[in-house]
C-alpha cells in the first residue's frame, strides 16, 4: 500500500484504540482518573461567588474560587489563602498574612491588592451579595499594608470566630482582579469565575451540568481527577437511578426511603455526613388568635407529644438525630441541655390540662420537597399531636415561594400557628445559629419567625457576639440555649444528616458539617 | 329502525371492556366506603411498607395504612374529581361554545380568542399556576383541572353549533321569530349532546391524569386524602424501596383512564352515523 | 393563498397580546416575593429591597406592563431574574433540546401509530384490531412520570442499555422520546385506522384491487396518501399535549429543555422567564397550526382557501 494509506490506517487504529479507552485516562494504578460525575438536585442559578445562596452550588464554586480561610471537615476555620491572622489589642483591626507564590488561573498574581479589590466589590452596597451584610456593616475599610499583608479596619468589634467564619464563606471568595474590573458588567455579576482553586471552570450547560477541570497552577496538593462534572437532576428517584446505572459515581440526597437498601448494597457506599441543619416547627409565640400558644406550658406539652424516634426511624430511615439543643452539635457554642423533651404523651396531656388547653386547635403548615421528608414528617407530627387530644388543622403545604411569603412575615401578618423550617447556619458558629431567636431579627428584618423575645437570652446573645474570651463565649451561648430550650418557642425536632451515596469504586469523598460535600481529593478506590 | 345505541356500543369490543372497568370502579367507589370503615388520618409507623400478606392483600403504605382499603377509598375521590372537573368544563365551555358558534360575528371571534389563549398554555402548566396561586388541595385541583378542560368543550360544541346554523329548520324557526335562546336550548345543545358526551368521557380520564401530574410536584391533592394521583406522587420517591407503593395506584389510574378512553372511543364510533 | 396566510397572522396578534397580558397577570398573582426567593432566605431585608429595585418590581404595575409590552414589540423579552442574563438567550440555548425531544417523540408516535393503524385497518374487527386499539390507548392512559420512571428502571438500571438522565450522549434522547411519544401513538393510530378504512372502501380503491394491484401498493399508494389529511390533523392536535408532556418528561429525565425551564421559573418566580416561555409556547402552537393548515393544501388538492 502507498505510504499515506499506511498512515491513514495507523491514524484510524490509534483512534480506535483511544476510543476504546476513551472513558479511561488510566492512572498509575490502572484505574480511571479522568472524570468524576456527581449528580445534584439543583441547577446553579449563578456561579458568581458573591451571589451564592445555595450550599450545593457554593460547593462547586469553591472548587474554583477560594477564600482567605477554609472550614475543614471538623468545622474549624483553617488557613487557606491567608496563612495567619492577628487581631489588634483593641479588637478594632485585623491583619491577615497572605500566602505567597499563589497565582490565579489566568496568571494574575494573588496579592493584597487583589484581596482589597475582591472585598471592596463584595461589600459594595450596590452589588447583590445576600450574605455580606454582617461583615459589610462591621468593617470600615480594607487596606493594603504591603503585597503580602492586608488590614481590615473595623467599625465595630466582632468575635474572632464570627469574623473568621465570615471570611471563609464563598461570598468573600477571591477572584482574579482582571475578571472583576470596576466599570465592566463583570463587576456586578461574573458568571465565569477565575480563582486560585484546585479546579477551573471548564464548561457549563445551564439546566444540565457544570464541568470543572484541574488547575495546573494550583498552589496546593494536586487533585486526582482531571475533571469533575456536576449533573443537574432535579428528580430524586432519577438521581439515584444515575448512581445505580453507573452513569454517575456520586449522588447527593437520594430518596431517603432507599437508605436501608443502599446501605446493604456492596456496590455503593452511603455517607451520612454530619450537617448543621436543624428541623423544627416554629410556633407563633405572639399568637393573638391562639393565645394558648403564648403559654410556655402548652408549648412544652406539644414538645412532649411528638415521638421523634419513631418518626426518625420510619419516615427518615435513620438519617437524622433528635435535637438536644436549639442548634446542631457541630456548631461552636453548642451544649447539650440537661432535659431533652422525651416522648411522653401522658405528660403532654397533663400539661395541656393544667394550662386549660385540652381542646387546643392549631393550624400547621409545612413545605414539600424542601427538607428531607418534610411533608411526610409533618403528617407524622400532626398525627402525634392529635393523639394527645390537640385539634390539628392541616398540615397544609405551599410551593416554596408562597411558603416563605406566608411564614416569613411580621407578627401582625401571621396566619398559621406553627410552620416547619430547617435552618442551616452558613458557618459553624453559634452567633448565626442563635440569630433566629433574636428579637431584632423578627421579620421583616430577619428569620426569627417564632417571634421569640426573652430579654435574658437576647442579652446573652449580644454579649457573646463581641466576647473576646472563647470559653466565656461558649458559656454565654450555653446559658442562652438552656433558657430558650425551656421556653420552647419551637417544637424541637431533629438534626438532619446529609446523605451522600457514592460508588464503591471511588474513595476520598469528604464532607463539611455545613451541608457541604468535598470531592476535591476523591480518587478511585 | 336503526339499532339502539347501547347495542351498537356493546358490539364495539374495546368499549365493552371500558364500560366493565368503569362499572367495577364505580361499584368500589360507592359501596366500598359503606362496607369498610377507614380513617385515612390514622397512621401506624410500626407497620409501614409491609409486603402483601393475608392480612393486607396489597401490603401497607408509607403511613402504615392497608393499601387495598386506601385504594378503594381513593376510587371515590379520583372518579369524583374527574366527574366534577368535567362538570366545570362543560358548564362553562358548552354554553360558550354554543353561543359562539350559533351567533357568530364578534361574539364568536372573542370566544375563539379566549379559547386560544387558554390553549396556548400547556395544561399541566396552567393547572400548576392555578394551584400555586390558589393553594393545593382537592377543591383547587378540581377547579384547576376543570378550567384547563374548558377550551376543548368550547370547540366541540361550537363545531356542532356551526353545523346546525345552516340547517333549514333552524332558519325557519328564526324566521318565525323564535328567540335565539330557545333555539340554543332546544336545538343546538341537544344536537351537540353526542360529541359532547364523547369529549366529556375522554376528558374525565385527562382530568385524572392532570391531577396525578400535579401530585408529582407535591402540589396536587394533599395527604392524607388518599386520591390515587396523590398516592402515586408520594410513592415515586419510594420506587426503589418498595415499587408496589407506586405500582398499585399507578395501575388503578391506568385502568380508570383506559376505561374512560375506551368507552369514549366506543361512544364516538357508535354515535357516528358514518361508521355504524 | 398569501392573503389567507396574512389573515391568519393578523388574527394571531390579538391572541398573542391576550396571552401576554394573561401571563403577566397570572405571574404576579402567584403568592410570594420574587426578590426574596432569589436573594435566599438568609438575606437581609436591605438586600431583598435592593434586589427588588434592580428587578424593577418596585415600579407600579401599569409601568411594568407597559415596559413589558414595549419590550415585546422590540422582541426584547427582558432579563431573567434568576439567571441574570437575557431571557431570549437563555431560551435560545435550551430550545434546541426540547425541539430535538419533540421531533424524536413525534417520530416515535408517527411510526408506531401509523404502523399500528395500518395493521388494525387491514385486520379490522379481529382480535388484533382490538388489541392494537387497546394497547395504543395505553400511552395516553398513564401518568407520564410513572411511565418514564419505569422505563428508567427497566432500561437504565436493569439492563443497562440506555442512560437514565441528561443529554450527554446521542442515545439519551431515546427513553424520553419514547415516554413522550407514547402519548400520541393512540390518536395517530386511531386516525390512521379510521381514515384508511374510509378510503379503502372507496370505489377507486376497489377498482385498483380488481385490476390486480397488490394489496400493499393499494394501501400505501392510494390509501395512505388520501388518508394523510386527517392524520395531519391528528399530528397538529398532538402538539398541545406534546408541549405539556415535555414539561413532565424533561423533569423526570433531567433533560435541559424549555419545559423544565418553565417549571423552574414558576417555582422561582422568575417573571420575565415565565412570560417569555409562555409566549414561546403560544407562538409555537399558533405557528404549527398554521403550518398544518397550509400542508393540507399541498397534500389534498381539493382543499382551497379563499
Amino acid at each position: 500500500m502507498r505510504p499515506h494509506r499506511w498512515l491513514g490506517a495507523l491514524v484510524v487504529a490509534c483512534c480506535l484504540l483511544a476510543g476504546c479507552g476513551s472513558s479511561a485516562n488510566i492512572g498509575p494504578t490502572g484505574k480511571q482518573t479522568r472524570l468524576l460525575t456527581v449528580a445534584v438536585g439543583v441547577d446553579p442559578d449563578t456561579l458568581d461567588p458573591m451571589r451564592q445562596t445555595t450550599t450545593t452550588v457554593t460547593n462547586i464554586v469553591q472548587m474554583v474560587v477560594e477564600s482567605l480561610g477554609r472550614v475543614d471537615q471538623t468545622g474549624k476555620v483553617q488557613p487557606n489563602l491567608a496563612t495567619a491572622w492577628q487581631e489588634s489589642a483593641d479588637a478594632m483591626s485585623w491583619t491577615f498574612t497572605l500566602r505567597t507564590g499563589v497565582t490565579f488561573s489566568d496568571g494574575a498574581p494573588f496579592d493584597a491588592a487583589a484581596v482589597k479589590a475582591n472585598l471592596d466589590r463584595e461589600m459594595d452596597p450596590n452589588n447583590v451579595c445576600p450574605s455580606c451584610s454582617t461583615l459589610a456593616k462591621a468593617v470600615k475599610s480594607v487596606d493594603v499594608i504591603d503585597p503580602g499583608h492586608v488590614r481590615l479596619t473595623m467599625a465595630m468589634p466582632l468575635a474572632a470566630d464570627v469574623l473568621l467564619g465570615l471570611i471563609s464563606l464563598a461570598n468573600f471568595g477571591m477572584m482574579s482582579p482582571r475578571a472583576i474590573q470596576k466599570g465592566t458588567p463583570q463587576y456586578a455579576q461574573q458568571e465565569q469565575p477565575v480563582g486560585t482553586g484546585p479546579y477551573m471552570l471548564k464548561d457549563r450547560l445551564k439546566g444540565d451540568h457544570v464541568t470543572v477541570a484541574r488547575n495546573p497552577t494550583y498552589w496546593g496538593r494536586r487533585p486526582v481527577y482531571d475533571e469533575q462534572l456536576f449533573k443537574t437532576v432535579p428528580d430524586t428517584a432519577t438521581r439515584e437511578a444515575l448512581v445505580r446505572s453507573g452513569q454517575a459515581q456520586m449522588v447527593l440526597l437520594p430518596p431517603i426511603s432507599d437508605l436501608p437498601s443502599l446501605q446493604k448494597d456492596p456496590t455503593v457506599k452511603v455517607l451520612l455526613a454530619a450537617s448543621d441543619r436543624t428541623i423544627y416547627f416554629a410556633m407563633d409565640t405572639a399568637d393573638k388568635t391562639q393565645p394558648l400558644l403564648q403559654n410556655v406550658q402548652v408549648r412544652q406539652a406539644l414538645n412532649y407529644a411528638v415521638n421523634r424516634d419513631a418518626i426518625i426511624k420510619s419516615t427518615l430511615f435513620g438519617a437524622a438525630e433528635s435535637m438536644t439543643a436549639p442548634m446542631a452539635p457541630s456548631i461552636f457554642g453548642y451544649c447539650q441541655v440537661p432535659n431533652p423533651y422525651k416522648y411522653d404523651p401522658d405528660q403532654a396531656r397533663s400539661l395541656l390540662q393544667r394550662a386549660n388547653a385540652s381542646g387546643l386547635t392549631i393550624s400547621l403548615v409545612a413545605p414539600t420537597g424542601r427538607y428531607m421528608q418534610d411533608w411526610q414528617a409533618a403528617q407524622n407530627v400532626a398525627n402525634d399531636l392529635r393523639a394527645v387530644g390537640v385539634n390539628v388543622v392541616g398540615p397544609r403545604t405551599l410551593d416554596w415561594p408562597s411558603y416563605i411569603g406566608t411564614v416569613v412575615v411580621p407578627p401582625v401578618k401571621a396566619s398559621v400557628d406553627a410552620h416547619l423550617l430547617g435552618y442551616a447556619p452558613q458557618y459553624l458558629d453559634a452567633s448565626t445559629a442563635m440569630q433566629i431567636l433574636d428579637p431584632s431579627l423578627i421579620p421583616p428584618r430577619g428569620l426569627a419567625t417564632a417571634y421569640y423575645d426573652n430579654p435574658t437570652v437576647t442579652g446573652l446573645i449580644q454579649k457573646a457576639l463581641v466576647e473576646p474570651n472563647r470559653d466565656a463565649r461558649a458559656q454565654e451561648y450555653c446559658d442562652a440555649e438552656k433558657q430558650a430550650w425551656n421556653d420552647a418557642p419551637w417544637i424541637f425536632l431533629w438534626v438532619q444528616k446529609f446523605p451522600i451515596v457514592y460508588s464503591a469504586q471511588v474513595t476520598g469523598i469528604g464532607s463539611v458539617p455545613n451541608e457541604s460535600f468535598y470531592t476535591v481529593y476523591a480518587q478511585p478506590a | 329502525m336503526p339499532e339502539p345505541l347501547w347495542r351498537r356500543l356493546l358490539r364495539h369490543r374495546s368499549a365493552t371492556i371500558g364500560l366493565t372497568l368503569l362499572a367495577v370502579f364505580a361499584l368500589a367507589a360507592i359501596v366500598g366506603p359503606l362496607v369498610i370503615r377507614f380513617d385515612p388520618v390514622r397512621q401506624d409507623l410500626e407497620r409501614i411498607l409491609l409486603p402483601p400478606s393475608l392480612a393486607h392483600p396489597l401490603g401497607t403504605d408509607n403511613y402504615g395504612r392497608d393499601e387495598l382499603v386506601v385504594l378503594v377509598y381513593g376510587a371515590r375521590l379520583t372518579l369524583g374529581l374527574g366527574v366534577l372537573a368535567v362538570l366545570i368544563g362543560v358548564g362553562v365551555g358548552a354554553p360558550l361554545g354554543a353561543v359562539s358558534g350559533y351567533l357568530g360575528g364578534w361574539v364568536d371571534m372573542l370566544v375563539q380568542r379566549l379559547a386560544e389563549i387558554l390553549l396556548a398554555f400547556p395544561s399541566i402548566v396552567l393547572a400548576l399556576a392555578l394551584v400555586a396561586g390558589l393553594g393545593p388541595g382537592l377543591r383547587n385541583v378540581i377547579i384547576a383541572v376543570g378550567v384547563s378542560s374548558i377550551p376543548g368543550f368550547i370547540r366541540v360544541v361550537r363545531a356542532s353549533a356551526l353545523q346546525l346554523r345552516e340547517l333549514m329548520y333552524v332558519e325557519a324557526a328564526r324566521a318565525l321569530g323564535v328567540s335565539s335562546g330557545r333555539i340554543l336550548l332546544r336545538h343546538v345543545l341537544p344536537n351537540a349532546a353526542a360529541p359532547l358526551i364523547v369529549q366529556a368521557t375522554i376528558q374525565m380520564g385527562v382530568a385524572i391524569l392532570v391531577a396525578a401530574g400535579l401530585g408529582f410536584f407535591g402540589l396536587g391533592v394533599q395527604p392524607p386524602t388518599p386520591e390515587w394521583g396523590e398516592l402515586l406522587g408520594e410513592a415515586h420517591t419510594y420506587i426503589f424501596r418498595d415499587a408496589n407503593l407506586a405500582t398499585f395506584p399507578g395501575l388503578c389510574i391506568l385502568l380508570a383512564v383506559l376505561a374512560f378512553n375506551l368507552t369514549g372511543d366506543g361512544l364516538r364510533d357508535a354515535l357516528d352515523p358514518r361508521l355504524g | 393563498m398569501l392573503t389567507y396566510v396574512g389573515r391568519r397572522l393578523l388574527a394571531a396578534i390579538p391572541t398573542l397580546w391576550g396571552v401576554a397580558t394573561a401571563v403577566f397577570i397570572m405571574a404576579r398573582l402567584l403568592p410570594g416575593d420574587p426578590a426574596r426567593v432569589i436573594a435566599g432566605i438568609n438575606a437581609s431585608q436591605d438586600q431583598v429591597d435592593h434586589l427588588r429595585r434592580q428587578l424593577g418590581l418596585d415600579q407600579p404595575l401599569p409601568v411594568q406592563y407597559l415596559d413589558f409590552l414595549g419590550g415585546l414589540v422590540r422582541l426584547d423579552l427582558g432579563t431573567s431574574a434568576h439567571f441574570g442574563d437575557p431571557v431570549l438567550a437563555e431560551i435560545g440555548s435550551r430550545l434546541p433540546y426540547t425541539a430535538e425531544l419533540a421531533l424524536a417523540a413525534l417520530a416515535v408516535a408517527v411510526v408506531l401509530g401509523m404502523l399500528g393503524g395500518v395493521v388494525a385497518a387491514q385486520r379490522r374487527n379481529t382480535v388484533v384490531d382490538v388489541v392494537i386499539s387497546t394497547v395504543s390507548v395505553l400511552g395516553i392512559s398513564m401518568p407520564t412520570y410513572w411511565l418514564g420512571l419505569m422505563l428508567i428502571v427497566l432500561f437504565a438500571i436493569q439492563f443497562r442499555l440506555l442512560p437514565a438522565a441528561g443529554a450527554d450522549s446521542p442515545e439519551s434522547v431515546v427513553l424520553p422520546a419514547v415516554t413522550l411519544g407514547l402519548l400520541s401513538v393512540g390518536l395517530i393510530a386511531r386516525m390512521t385506522r379510521s381514515s384508511l378504512l374510509e378510503v379503502l372502501g372507496q370505489d377507486y380503491v376497489r377498482t385498483a384491487r380488481a385490476k390486480g394491484v397488490s394489496p400493499a401498493r393499494v394501501v400505501v399508494a392510494h390509501g395512505l396518501r388520501n388518508a394523510l389529511v386527517p392524520i395531519l390533523t391528528a399530528i397538529g392536535l398532538q402538539l398541545g399535549s406534546l408541549m405539556g408532556g415535555a414539561v413532565v418528561t424533561e423533569s423526570v429525565f433531567g433533560w435541559p429543555g424549555v419545559g423544565r425551564l418553565l417549571l423552574d421559573s414558576i417555582f422561582s418566580r422568575d417573571y420575565p422567564m415565565v412570560q417569555g416561555l409562555v409566549l414561546l409556547f403560544a407562538v409555537t402552537y399558533i405557528a404549527v397550526n398554521l403550518l398544518v393548515d397550509l400542508l393540507y393544501v399541498v397534500v389534498d388538492p381539493r382543499v382551497r382557501y379563499a
